[in-house]
C-alpha cells in the first residue's frame, strides 16, 4: 500500500481555520481511495504513485477558502480538498463577456462556470506555475446556445506534476471551441469530458502534447454523444522527442438515441527521438445507425522532401527540422484565439528546439 | 563555374545516372532536355544535395570546391539553386519568414551580416513586384494553397531573393500558362548576368523561346546523348526524342 501520508501531514499543517469539516471528509476519501491503479485501463500507462514520493513541501495545499464542494472519486476528492472549495463564476444570458476569464495561478483549483443561455465567454486554465504539484478541476456547464472559447495551458517546468480534469455539459445550441496544450512537465494527466446532452451542441477540441527529457503526458479525452445532431470535432497532435512518453487516448460514444450524429477525430504524432514513445488509442463506441463517425491515426517522423527543401534553401538542417515541427503544432496552436498566449507557446515552444534563433518571427 | 565528370548515381539499387559529363561557364544557359525517366529530375536533386542517390562514380565541382562533399545548406550558400518541380507547401510558416529566415542563414554560412527587418523588407518587396505577385502573399504560408502555377512563380521569388550564382530549374514551366509562363521567364532573364549561370531541366521547348540557351543537351537513359545549340530544342520539339536515342 503506497504510503499517503505526505497528503494529510502537508493538509493537516494548514491554519486550523482552513481546515474545514468539509476538507477533511474530502481529504478522508482520498486516503481512503487511494491513487488509482495501473490495472486500471484508464490508467494503464500512468502511474501516479510517484506523487506519493514528492516531499511534503511540494504539495501546498491552498490556505485560503473558498465556497464550500462536495466530491466525487479520489482525484477529484485529493483536488476538493487541497483547492480549499471551488470558485464559482456565472455569465449571465445573452451576455459577451469580453475579457478572458484568467484564474489566478494558485496551484490547486476548483471551478465552476456556469454559461447561461446565449452568453459568450473565454476561459484559460493554467497550470503553468511555479509549483511541483497543481491540480485543476472544473465543471463547466453551457446552457442552450452558450458559446465558450477554453483554453488548457500547461508548460511548467521539467519537475512539474499535474492533474487536471474538465468536465463540460452542452445543451442544445451550445458549441465550446477547446485548446489544450502540454509542453514539457514530468508527470502530468489530463482528463477532458464532454457531454453533449441535447440536440445542435457542438464541441471542438483542439490538443497538443510535447514530453520532453524524461517527462510524461497523459490526455484521456471521452465524448458523450447523447442527443441527435450533435457535432464533435477533434484533432490531437504528439511530439515526443528523448526518453519521453505521450498518452493519448480518445474515447467517443454515441449513444443509442444521438442519430445524425456527425463526428471526427485525427490523431497525429511525430516521434523524434529512438527513445520516445507515444500511445494513442481511438476509442469507438456506436449504438445508433444513422451517423457519420471519422476517424484517423498516424505516427511518423518529418517528411524528408519537406527537410530537402528547406535545407536546399540554407536553413540548416536543424532549424529546417525545428520549422518543421513548429508547423505540426500550428496546426493546433492555431485554434488559440488570445495572441498573447498564442505567441507564449510558440516561444516556449521554439526554445525546446534548437537552432531557432532565425524563426523568432514565428508566432 | 560547374564541373561534372563522369558522374554515376544510384537510387534503391538502379542505376539512374551512367556517366554524366558537363562543363557550365559563368554566364551561361544550359538547359538539358529528354524524355521521362532519363534521370533529369535525378541530377538536378543531386547538384542540391538530395541524399537518396549513392554516387557509384565520378566528380562534381562547383566554384572550385568538391560539391559533393557539401551538405544542401552549404551547397545554398555557395549558390545553387534548385527551383523544384513539386514545392513542398508549409503550412503556418509565411513567405515573409521563411525567406527572411533562409537569406540570413545562408548569410550566416558565407560570414556576411544578417539583414534586419526592414532592410529584409524593402529588399523582398521590390522582387515580390518583379515577379507581379501581390504582396499579401508574403503573409501567406510558403506554398500554402497555392496553385501550381502560383508555387512555381514563388520558387523564381526565392531564387531572386537569395540571389544564387547557379540556377537548376527543374520543370519550372511545367504546369503554367502563357501568362504565367512568360513571368516565370522574366525572372529568371532579370537574373542572368556574366557571374550567374542557368541550367534548365525542361521537356518542352516553349519555355526556351523566352529563356535563349547557349546550349542544349539530351539526356537519355542516364546519359547525354546529344548537345547542340538553340535549334537543337526546335528540332526535338518536331521530331520527339525517338531519333537521338536510335542514333546514340
Amino acid at each position: 500500500m503506497l504510503d499517503l501520508s505526505p497528503f494529510r501531514r502537508a493538509f493537516e499543517a494548514l491554519p486550523a481555520a482552513a481546515q474545514t469539516g468539509e476538507r477533511r471528509k474530502a481529504l478522508d476519501a482520498f486516503l481512503t481511495a487511494g491513487f488509482p491503479s495501473t490495472e486500471l485501463e484508464e490508467w494503464k500507462y500512468t502511474n501516479l504513485a510517484a506523487l506519493a514520493a514528492l516531499p511534503e513541501a511540494a504539495l501546498q495545499p491552498e490556505a485560503e477558502l473558498a465556497s464550500a464542494t462536495g466530491h466525487g472519486d479520489a482525484l477529484d476528492a485529493l483536488n476538493a480538498a487541497f483547492a480549499g472549495g471551488v470558485t464559482e463564476l456565472r455569465i449571465p444570458a445573452k451576455t459577451r463577456r469580453e475579457e478572458p476569464i484568467r484564474p489566478s495561478d494558485r496551484a490547486h483549483q476548483r471551478h465552476r462556470l456556469h454559461l447561461e443561455r446565449g452568453s459568450e465567454a473565454t476561459m484559460i486554465l493554467n497550470t503553468s506555475g511555479d509549483g511541483v504539484f497543481e491540480t485543476i478541476f472544473a465543471d463547466i456547464e453551457l446552457e442552450a446556445g452558450a458559446q465558450l472559447h477554453l483554453i488548457r495551458l500547461n508548460d511548467a517546468g521539467a519537475d512539474s506534476h499535474r492533474i487536471t480534469r474538465i468536465n463540460l455539459r452542452l445543451s442544445r445550441d451550445a458549441c465550446c471551441d477547446v485548446v489544450t496544450v502540454d509542453l514539457g512537465g514530468r508527470l502530468s494527466r489530463h482528463d477532458l469530458n464532454v457531454d453533449l446532452a441535447e440536440p445542435g451542441a457542438a464541441i471542438h477540441l483542439h490538443g497538443l502534447y510535447a514530453p520532453t527529457g524524461d517527462g510524461h503526458v497523459d490526455n484521456h479525452t471521452r465524448i458523450e454523444h447523447r442527443a441527435p445532431h450533435c457535432i464533435s470535432r477533434e484533432q490531437y497532435r504528439g511530439i515526443a522527442r528523448d526518453k519521453a512518453r505521450g498518452v493519448f487516448n480518445g474515447m467517443i460514444r454515441v449513444h443509442k438515441d444521438a442519430q445524425k450524429t456527425d463526428s471526427e477525430q485525427r490523431i497525429a504524432n511525430l516521434i523524434l527521438s529512438p527513445g520516445a514513445e507515444i500511445n494513442a488509442k481511438p476509442e469507438l463506441e456506436i449504438y445508433a445507425d444513422d451517423v457519420k463517425c471519422a476517424h484517423g491515426a498516424t505516427f511518423g517522423q518529418l517528411d524528408d522532401e519537406a527537410l530537402f527543401y528547406l535545407r536546399s534553401r540554407g536553413l540548416p538542417e536543424s532549424t529546417a527540422r525545428a520549422l518543421l515541427t513548429w508547423t505540426f503544432a500550428h496546426e493546433v496552436l492555431q485554434h488559440i484565439r488570445l495572441e498573447d498566449v498564442r505567441s507564449r507557446v510558440t516561444k516556449r515552444l521554439l526554445r525546446q528546439l534548437p537552432n531557432t534563433e532565425q524563426l523568432e518571427a514565428l508566432q | 563555374m560547374l564541373d561534372i565528370k563522369n558522374l554515376h548515381a544510384r537510387i534503391d539499387g538502379k542505376d539512374i545516372l551512367k556517366g554524366i559529363d558537363l562543363r557550365i561557364g559563368a554566364g551561361e544557359v544550359h538547359a538539358i532536355m529528354g524524355p521521362n525517366g532519363s534521370g533529369k529530375s535525378t541530377l538536378s536533386k543531386l547538384l542540391a544535395g538530395h541524399d537518396d542517390y549513392t554516387i557509384t562514380q565520378g566528380t562534381v565541382s562547383f566554384d572550385g570546391a568538391d560539391l559533393l562533399e557539401l551538405n544542401p545548406e552549404e551547397r545554398a550558400a555557395k549558390g545553387i539553386f534548385l527551383g523544384f518541380q513539386y514545392p513542398v507547401e508549409i503550412p503556418g510558416v509565411s513567405n515573409m519568414v521563411f525567406l527572411k529566415a533562409a537569406l540570413n542563414a545562408q548569410r550566416k554560412i558565407r560570414g556576411e551580416k544578417e539583414l534586419d527587418a526592414a532592410d529584409f523588407l524593402s529588399w523582398v518587396k521590390h522582387r515580390v513586384k518583379q515577379m507581379q505577385m501581390n504582396p499579401a502573399m508574403l503573409s501567406r504560408g510558403v506554398n500554402e494553397g497555392f496553385s501550381g502555377g502560383e508555387k512555381k512563380r514563388n520558387e523564381i521569388l526565392q531564387m531572386l531573393v537569395l540571389e544564387p550564382k547557379l540556377m537548376v530549374l527543374d520543370e519550372t514551366d511545367s504546369g503554367l500558362d502563357i501568362d504565367a509562363l512568360k513571368i516565370v521567364a522574366d525572372g529568371i532573364n532579370l537574373m542572368r548576368s556574366k557571374e550567374r549561370s542557368v541550367l534548365l531541366v525542361t521537356h518542352y521547348q516553349r519555355l526556351l523561346d523566352y529563356v535563349k540557351p547557349d546550349f542544349v543537351h539530351v539526356l537519355a537513359e542516364g546519359r547525354i546523348v546529344k548537345t547542340g545549340g538553340p535549334e537543337l530544342a526546335l528540332e526535338l520539339e518536331e521530331k520527339g526524342y525517338g531519333w537521338i536515342q536510335q542514333a546514340a
